[in-house]
């Protein structure tokens, strides 16, 4: 569900924030408080906001999304996809005037500038990615509330962490918190590969 | 070609005040002056790259521009050339010219300043403009690199008959390439003219004043 949720965040996230970031016209400004507002949106009321979509009484109740892992997944997009383009949108913003520039004195169009910006900002793809994915993982509001914590359904490692501490069996929490933990370095280790062999 | 007057202005500020230049075909025209005069948003207007308050300018599109701040694009140096859709031959060409070739496989992101800048001066020259305009092409450059870059610009020019505004803080690079030189101050031009009379006789004393500087 995390691999889900952060990889569709990514594509969706990455051209948001390049596009934000390398946008120079009016109300640049207000789009990236806005975006910057959804950086900082609680996972609960992603959650309860899902819920009420999603819920008997809600608009979308007839795709069936409440207590599925496929509306946790969406209510984790939710909350990665801002995370994400802010993330990009932060470092392109930075880079853009120079490609820009050097691109229109080499005469390049505005589809190739895009893209040569696009390349010029693959290491911070992967770093913004690593965020989602650590927002992702560490997330138990939205997917407790979406999801239900459904035995063998849609209870995850963060739910089954809160539930059974919840009924005092630390041990249990602790051991699945210490397996969260090493599966979390695990992918964090592999990107960094990437990352390090984007770089040579 | 003749300019029309071009002014700028930044947050209510006036950057640059010109009034109508003609600058001669086919020549090679130095920008000079102390920082903030307005040469690099002379260059940037001339480019293009920005807007005048009002006005424009007909070669926008057509000019070869190389800023300021050279960038390198994360990809190896001969592919920084074919960026610009020439072959792989005629890349290496260059880059040889340059002397770059021995680092054509190499990522350009690992080159050093004066590179990055030599580099950026060979794919501005990969193709034929009409118009030229060099933002401080070889601050970064040590001096026997700046001397073979000139060498290449001047015969580029000779070649393509191209204008070219060269702005340069080097008044011996002035003197070595430039035709005509105009200096700036404060956003406004005190002096244009050719450059043995400007740099050696000028006619303002404002524009003594700076000169000044680089003979103390």
């Amino acid at each position: 569900m995390v691999l889900a949720s952060s990889v569709i965040a990514l594509a969706a996230g990455a051209p948001l924030g390049v596009l934000l970031g390398s946008y120079s016209g009016r109300g640049k400004r207000a789009l990236v408080v806005v975006n910057r507002t959804l950086m900082g949106l609680p996972p609960v009321v992603v959650g309860l906001v899902c819920y009420m979509l999603f819920s008997g009484v809600g608009p979308l109740r007839h795709l069936r999304l409440l207590y599925t892992v496929t509306g946790m997944v969406i209510a984790q997009i939710i909350l990665l996809v801002p995370l994400i383009a802010g993330s990009m949108e932060a470092h392109v913003s930075t880079v853009a005037p120079d490609i820009r520039e050097t691109a229109h004195g080499m005469g390049l169009g505005r589809g190739r500038t895009l893209l040569l910006l696009i390349n010029e900002s693959q290491y911070q793809l992967v770093s913004a990615y690593l965020l989602g994915l650590g927002r992702a993982f560490a997330e138990v509001g939205a997917v407790s509330m979406v999801g239900g914590a459904i035995a063998y359904k849609t209870n995850v490692m963060t739910t089954a962490i809160m539930n059974y501490t919840n009924m005092g069996d630390f041990t249990t929490a602790l051991a699945l918190g210490i397996i969260l933990l090493a599966i979390s370095l695990l992918l964090n280790a592999g990107v960094a590969l990437l990352h390090w062999g984007l770089k040579r | 070609m003749n300019l029309p007057p071009i002014t700028k202005t930044y947050g209510g500020r006036r950057v640059l005040d010109l009034p109508a230049l003609e600058l001669a075909d086919g020549t090679i025209h130095a920008v000079i002056g102390a920082n903030g005069s307005g040469k690099s948003t002379l260059a940037r207007i001339l480019a293009g790259v920005i807007k005048p308050d009002q006005g424009s300018f007909p070669y926008v599109g057509q000019a070869g521009y190389m800023p300021q701040r050279s960038y390198s694009f994360r990809m190896s140096v001969v592919r920084n050339l074919q960026l610009t859709g020439a072959g792989r031959e005629r890349a290496m060409a260059q880059l040889e010219a340059f002397g770059l070739a021995g680092l054509a496989r190499q990522n350009a992101k690992g080159l050093s300043g004066g590179e990055t800048a030599r580099l950026a001066l060979a794919r501005v020259l990969m193709e034929d403009h009409p118009l030229l305009i060099l933002d401080e092409p070889t601050a970064a450059m040590d001096v026997a690199s700046a001397l073979r870059s000139e060498e290449i610009l001047l015969e580029y020019q000779a070649r393509t008959r191209c204008t070219v505004v060269l702005v340069t803080h080097s008044m011996t690079q002035a003197r070595r390439m430039a035709g005509q030189v105009l200096f700036l101050k404060d956003g406004r031009l005190v002096e244009q003219g050719e450059t043995g009379q400007v740099l050696s006789h000028p006619r303002c004393a404002e524009t003594q004043a700076f000169l000044d500087f680089y003979t103390l």
